[in-house]
């Protein structure tokens, strides 16, 4: 009987009803009907409880570090940093478009704030050059889901803090498809350039603006210190190293990247030099996420919150582009954005009680099993229900409903726990960008002023992509489980 | 079925809980000839903590459930007296003195008091077996080892405390959060009983070294909503008592049984276990003495609490004692 | 008609507005708080117990005061494809039952909100305490009903919201006026 709240669910949504509320009165009117009202308490003190919880925080905490970006001009600076380096091939801005989101992926955690923030500034530029609006705005759409699944990422964290994995090991999990579905992004442009007319190759034109004293070293000494660490992590270095040896790799280390650094300066141009420095700085952004996370100096849900400090200090001290009167409306914007968010994910747990109540994953998991208990085969099949799902319910939703009642199933049947999270982040990020319920689709026409439908169809080809992305995650392990596994996060 | 149990058991079925209420269920619906049946929902569908379970039966939603001296502490804190250390001697001790009397009874007319008389107290049972140190750095034999040492403790005063007194640094870290933590280094050991430890797989995330120094006794407080049993009628009251007994006397057994698989595996994982000698327990007891003075002015019914469990235990152990002699003669 | 809808409108104004205020205040407290720990656990090596509860407090009240600003901005997600197709008095039936179906869910919330404060009363936080030792008194824990209080005062909130959206739309269902935007409205993109 209980079983009904799902239709009842469906039809409420459909004709329009906010999902939020719509989560509370399907269950709300099935308790009801079945006479079993004293239940209604726990939809309350779930929507709660829901909420109440400390790995959530850094949903507000990544749209705040989002505002920041957007206001502070890091994102103006990356798109200038892609363009030196892809700007003059066939269809430039829109490699530019792409190159931009994987970048972009490694500062924010969310989709939306991806394509708000490159879309406002790339597709008014592309239209100029030439492309059509709606594949602007199409290839902003498809490309901007590439945010959530290399890390930072909202998604994951909501994953994570569902079924209890590392959140660690799924933020390294995401780096290899999200550059995946980025190359694969890329490819599809290349190869569609004629049909698409796309405009020819062109000499790119940098003009980028002089670096303050400030920011010229604070970008000397970065690149230099990362190439250090880089080259240092090719050191034959052990546990059992004297201090002195290490120090004399570090040393040796720090020269070559100075080295390093200097031939570089004389391959490319002093204007190509200035936009790369302009980009260090927010680049920085990334590696201070994922090396603090993974050098024990801070948890994920707090290593949001550093990448708020980060972007803060940068635009307002180095970049001198963020003023204090600017402040409170962007802690704003973040605030509002993710109190409907955090609402939500508050119904969602409060909903997940009578999908519990109603015993319908263990009923669908028999049904599953029923049709084949060829795990490969059943892959495929879950992938077909996440993406149809995807097309109708936003990621964080989908995770919080599906993933309790699919994953203890794949587990059992020996895919890995890491591996399948990836497949079910990934495929239901894609659904951001499908008709007919994809928030990406609907920023993407606000930002353009394109219809939803118009951009639905330019998107095919480029979601076809993703689709086969997909399956190359859930069919090659490597793909996501090499990186958490090298750095001993996942045993396999 | 007259009347319905609804009973919520964390979400490991695995579980000594689990375990418990399994015997539980089946002694009541076979004991009450099928009047009572008694649902049982594993997972975190009612509640996810010890506070909201505790509203959950104060409320009525549903009518048992367990905490832990610590999940329950937001409303009783005085049963955080099971995380002072070294109070009861041993497992013998501490079923002894759980079995009943004055100290678990003061416990119940506490309880029942500071919920509004929402509340009954059931039995106490264990989870887990004993808290014991386990850090990723190095072997602890006495208090100067683990001195500097990040440990992570729940957010509550007393672990802390204690924490502080043997002079390492508490570190309050979220239980989802806690394995990639370990992972990284954010913290570096931990107080939980073994059987925690290897159900979330902590020794890969390097936590390596254990040492039984059985600082807390694990107690697992079943709880009950008041009115649903006095609702009952008096000969089913019995029954449903009688349950909760044969719960306690099963949870009792049920980690030591665990408890050997559990370490088997820590060991093979290449897991060093310490076993303190009765020095280098003292030492522990001493250090950390300022933690009794600390919870006598801190909480609140707390001098009265320590005095009736340091009663019990003195009493379990010179009965226990004598037993034993007369085993012997 | 108007002689309701606009003195609601009015005072719904200033109260989100003030609200707004509070919540920008806390998200960036939170921020600040989560540093604080971060630089005392891992520079001082002496992690403080009391914010993580902190930061959560400030979260839920964070969304507990935005909540209706969002629901009146229309930042609550929703599929609207079915009610574009449809006429603007069709539409505007439609929009009356989801509105009454929301009105519903809220009011049952509103007397479960009530019970669950109330048992708020019985709970201590475990970390929280009104640092009454600085004037040499004791310090005194904070109850849970404090944190409690924030998702009610939402849902107080989104009910006023949902009978202003009521009030227009059975206005506009027996007249031709048409509200626009409401005051101080800005874009709103959710996650
Ligand atoms: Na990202
Ligand atoms: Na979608």
């Amino acid at each position: 009987m209980l079983v009904w709240f799902l239709p009842l669910f469906l039809v409420f949504i459909l004709i329009g009803t906010p999902i939020f509320f719509a989560m509370l009165a399907s269950p709300g009117i099935l308790m009801w009907v079945t006479d079993t009202t004293r239940d209604w308490n726990l939809l309350y003190r779930n929507v709660y409880n829901g909420m109440d919880s400390f790995p959530l925080m850094a949903i507000p905490f990544f749209m705040l570090a989002g505002e920041l970006m957007n206001r502070g001009g890091i994102t103006m600076r990356l798109v200038a940093f892609s363009q030196a380096l892809m700007g003059h091939l066939r269809g430039g801005l829109a490699q530019v478009n792409i190159l931009s989101s994987i970048l972009f992926a490694g500062l924010s955690g969310s989709a939306v704030a991806d394509t708000s923030a490159l879309g406002s500034m790339l597709i008014p530029a592309m239209e100029k050059e030439g492309y059509s609006r709606r594949f602007a705005a199409a290839i902003t759409a498809a490309s901007s889901v590439i945010g959530p699944i290399i890390p930072p990422s909202g998604i994951m964290i909501i994953y994570a803090f569902v079924m209890g994995e590392s959140v660690a090991a799924l933020f390294l999990g995401g780096i290899v498809p999200g550059i995946l579905v980025g190359v694969g992004l890329m490819l599809a442009v290349r190869l569609l350039a004629d049909k698409y007319e796309l405009p020819a190759a062109h000499k790119v034109e940098l003009n980028p603006e002089p670096l303050s004293f400030v920011e010229y070293w604070l970008s000397f000494l970065l690149v230099r210190l990362n190439l250090t660490a880089l080259i240092y992590a090719f050191a034959p270095v052990t546990e059992e190293t004297p201090g002195t040896t290490k120090l004399l790799y570090a040393g040796a280390a720090l020269v070559g990247s100075h080295v390093a650094a200097l031939l570089m300066r004389r391959a490319v141009s002093p204007e190509f030099r200035s936009v790369c420095k302009r980009a260090a700085l927010p680049l920085q952004t990334p590696v201070l996420i994922l090396g603090g996370i993974l050098g024990g100096v801070f948890t994920p849900t707090e290593a949001a919150a550093v990448a708020v400090a980060y972007a803060f200090l940068i635009s307002f001290f180095v970049l001198r582009s963020l003023t204090l009167k600017a402040l409170p409306s962007v802690l704003m914007r973040a605030a509002i954005t993710s109190s409907t968010v955090l609402l939500l994910v508050g119904a969602a747990i409060a909903f997940k009680v009578i999908v519990a109540l109603s015993h319908l994953p263990e009923n669908m998991a028999e049904f599953v099993l029923g049709l084949t208990s060829n795990p490969l085969l059943l892959l495929f099949l879950i992938n077909l229900v996440l993406f149809i799902v995807g097309m109708f319910l936003d990621a964080g939703p989908a995770i919080i409903i599906l993933g309790p009642i699919l994953a203890p199933i794949f587990i059992d049947l020996g895919i890995h726990p890491i591996h399948f999270a990836i497949i079910m982040s990934v495929n239901l990020t894609v659904g951001l960008a499908t008709p007919p319920m994809g928030l990406v689709l609907f920023v993407a026409s606000a930002v353009s002023g394109e219809k939803v439908q118009s951009i639905a169809r330019t998107i095919l080809p480029f979601l076809l992509v993703e689709i086969i992305v997909i399956f190359m995650i859930t069919y090659i392990p490597a793909i996501s489980l090499a990186v958490p596994s090298f750095f001993g996060f996942v045993e396999w | 079925a007259d009347y319905n149990l609804r009973v919520q058991v964390g979400s490991n079925i695995n579980d000594e809980d689990y375990d418990g209420i399994v015997v539980f269920k089946d002694f009541v619906e076979a004991a009450s000839n099928g009047a009572i049946s008694v649902e049982v929902f594993a997972g975190t569908q009612f509640c996810a903590n010890g506070a909201e379970c505790l509203q959950s039966v104060a409320d009525g939603t549903i009518d048992v459930a367990m905490t832990t001296s610590s999940g329950g502490a937001g409303i009783f804190p005085y049963i955080q007296v099971f995380d002072l250390p070294y109070l009861m001697r041993d497992d013998r001790v501490a079923e002894e003195v759980l079995r009943g009397g004055d100290f678990v009874n003061l416990l119940r007319a506490k309880a029942l008091e500071d919920s509004g008389g929402a509340i009954r107290l059931m039995t106490i049972g264990n989870t887990g077996g004993w808290r014991n140190f386990a850090n990723t750095k190095r072997v602890v034999r006495e208090p100067a080892d683990i001195a500097g040492l990040k440990i992570r403790t729940v957010v509550a005063d007393l672990p802390q405390e204690l924490v502080k007194a043997l002079g390492a640094s508490p570190t309050p870290i979220p239980w989802p959060e806690l394995f990639t933590s370990f992972q990284t280094g954010v913290v570096e050991g931990s107080k939980n009983g073994i059987t925690d430890i290897m159900g979330m797989k902590f020794p890969e995330a390097g936590l390596q070294y254990i040492t039984l120094d059985g600082h807390a006794y694990m107690g697992a407080l079943w709880w009950m909503n008041n009115e649903k049993i006095q609702s009952l009628p008096a000969d089913l009251q019995h029954v449903v008592n009688n349950g909760f007994y044969a719960l306690q006397q099963a949870t009792f057994a049920s980690p030591k049984r665990k408890a050997i698989q559990a370490y088997q595996d820590f060991v093979e994982g290449g897991g060093n276990i310490y076993v303190p000698t009765v020095e280098q327990k003292t030492a522990f007891k001493d250090a950390a003495a300022p933690v009794y003075d600390w919870f006598r002015s801190n909480v609140r019914g707390g001098s009265e609490v320590i005095d009736a469990l340091i009663a019990a235990s003195a009493d379990a152990e010179a009965k226990i004692d004598s037993m034993n002699g007369m085993a012997i003669k | 008609m108007h002689l309701v809808i606009k003195p609601l409108e009015f005072v719904l104004t200033y109260l989100l507005r003030a609200g707004r205020y509070i919540a920008t205040a806390a998200i960036g407290l939170m921020v600040l708080i989560i540093l604080l720990q971060v630089f005392m656990r891992y520079v001082l090596n002496s992690a403080l117990p009391w914010p993580d509860e902190a930061a959560r407090f400030l979260m839920l009240w964070m969304t507990g005061l935005m909540a209706p600003s969002a629901y009146r901005w229309g930042g609550f997600v929703a599929i609207d494809t079915f009610s574009d197709l449809l006429g603007r008095r069709s539409g505007l039936i439609l929009n009356l039952f989801i509105l009454l179906l929301s009105l519903a869910v809220l009011v049952v919330a509103l007397q479960l909100g009530l019970k669950h404060i109330k048992s708020g009363w019985l709970f201590n936080s475990s970390s929280l305490k009104i640092p009454l030792q600085i004037i040499g008194e004791e310090p005194i824990r904070l109850k849970l009903a404090w944190m409690y209080m924030s998702v009610y005062v939402g849902f107080v909130g989104l009910v006023l919201v949902n009978i202003e959206m009521l009030l227009k739309n059975l206005h506009m269902l027996f007249s031709d006026v048409d509200y626009g935007d409401v005051p101080d409205q800005t874009v709103m993109s959710a996650e």
